[in-house]
């Protein structure tokens, strides 16, 4: 999956399934702070992105991610 | 007078907790390898243990009142079902509390810390009791949604840590969605312990000024459906529902 697909995929479940106003959504805005993401939005996340990529990101390396670009980061390495 | 008062309740606090550490032990090396040996089916040994490790609770719990260690008042009994699966939701400001919470309910599922699963004396005894790991975030409450509604039931400490006196409850999310995705009648406890005793980074010999009195009330039920409306989600129902907790629990301690 190219890092576009990627990025409109993870901005489609951010939308859909966290309520969060798609016009906030940018690859750099602070996920908790600016997008209110909590604690169980971050665990339904992780879930998410493993059934999307196959890919699962361990909850040490995903406490340091803030932004959309760290999380496709995150899933690049692991 | 009062200063041969305060040596009894010194000496009283450091031999409980020897014998409280020896019975550990005790039932760590040697009570449950026996369970293994004689209990060959995971699930009879789960109730085993339980029944085991309640009925040592029970007995600490009656000899530390006993000795005036400490005094302890239960109420709302009444509002534990037993043949049903209720989530137990209570405030933490003691080391003991669990010990106390498993003394009144034998049989409840609990999560432990997964430093607990390490432990060379209580690992055994907790995975024969078949409690839960808090290892990962996202299996947790998974498996707390799946044991209540397999008809289990469930303490939590909504804190995920003991409280900090002084410091207004702060609830973290994880008990309310719980609750939520299981659709939970939810049984919040409130621990009220004057003086406090145990709180986090106090050791066992700084003893309180006075035996610790335990008030334990058990509020009626609420079911956590009732918060789940058409106009709001699951996600906001979470939130509305943590609050409700925290105020209720809150509320009844002052």
């Amino acid at each position: 999956m190219d890092t576009d697909s990627l990025y409109q995929q993870i901005k489609t479940i951010l939308v859909e399934q966290f309520e969060m106003n798609e016009s906030a959504i940018t690859p750099d805005a602070n996920l908790y702070e600016e997008l209110e993401l909590d604690s169980i939005d971050a665990v339904d996340l992780l879930v998410q992105l493993k059934e999307l990529t196959g890919k699962k990101i361990s909850p040490d390396v995903f406490k340091d991610v803030r932004t959309i670009r760290d999380v496709m980061g995150a899933l690049a390495e692991s | 007078m009062k200063h041969l008062h305060y040596i009894y309740r010194f000496v009283g606090t450091a031999l409980f907790w020897f014998v409280f550490g020896l019975t550990g032990l005790l039932i760590g090396f040697v009570v449950i390898p026996l369970l293994y040996l004689f209990v060959r089916r995971p699930g009879k040994r789960q109730v085993a243990t339980r029944r085991l490790l309640s009925a040592a609770f029970s007995v600490f719990v009656w000899t530390a009142c006993a000795s005036r260690l400490i005094s302890c008042k239960v109420a709302g009994m009444e509002h534990w079902d037993p043949d049903r699966s209720q989530l137990l939701l209570a405030n933490h400001p003691t080391l003991i509390d669990v010990v106390i919470l498993l003394s009144l309910f034998p049989q409840i599922d609990c999560v432990i810390k997964e430093a607990v699963t390490r432990n060379p004396v209580l690992r055994v005894p907790a995975a024969s009791a078949n409690y839960i790991s808090n290892r990962a975030p996202d299996d947790l409450l998974e498996s707390c949604v799946t044991r209540l509604r397999s008809g289990a039931s469930l303490l939590l400490f909504p804190e995920g840590t003991r409280s900090v006196e002084g410091q207004p409850l702060k609830f973290k999310l994880g008990a309310a969605e719980i609750a939520i995705r299981a659709r939970a009648q939810i049984l919040p406890i409130v621990i009220d312990c004057r003086p406090q005793l145990l709180a986090k980074h106090v050791p066992w010999y700084k003893i309180p000024p006075s035996p610790p009195h335990f008030a334990i009330t058990i509020l009626p039920p609420v079911d956590a459906s009732q918060y789940l409306s058409d106009q709001d989600g699951p996600r906001r129902a979470r939130y509305t529902l943590n609050g409700a907790l925290e105020s209720m629990i809150t509320s009844a301690m002052s």
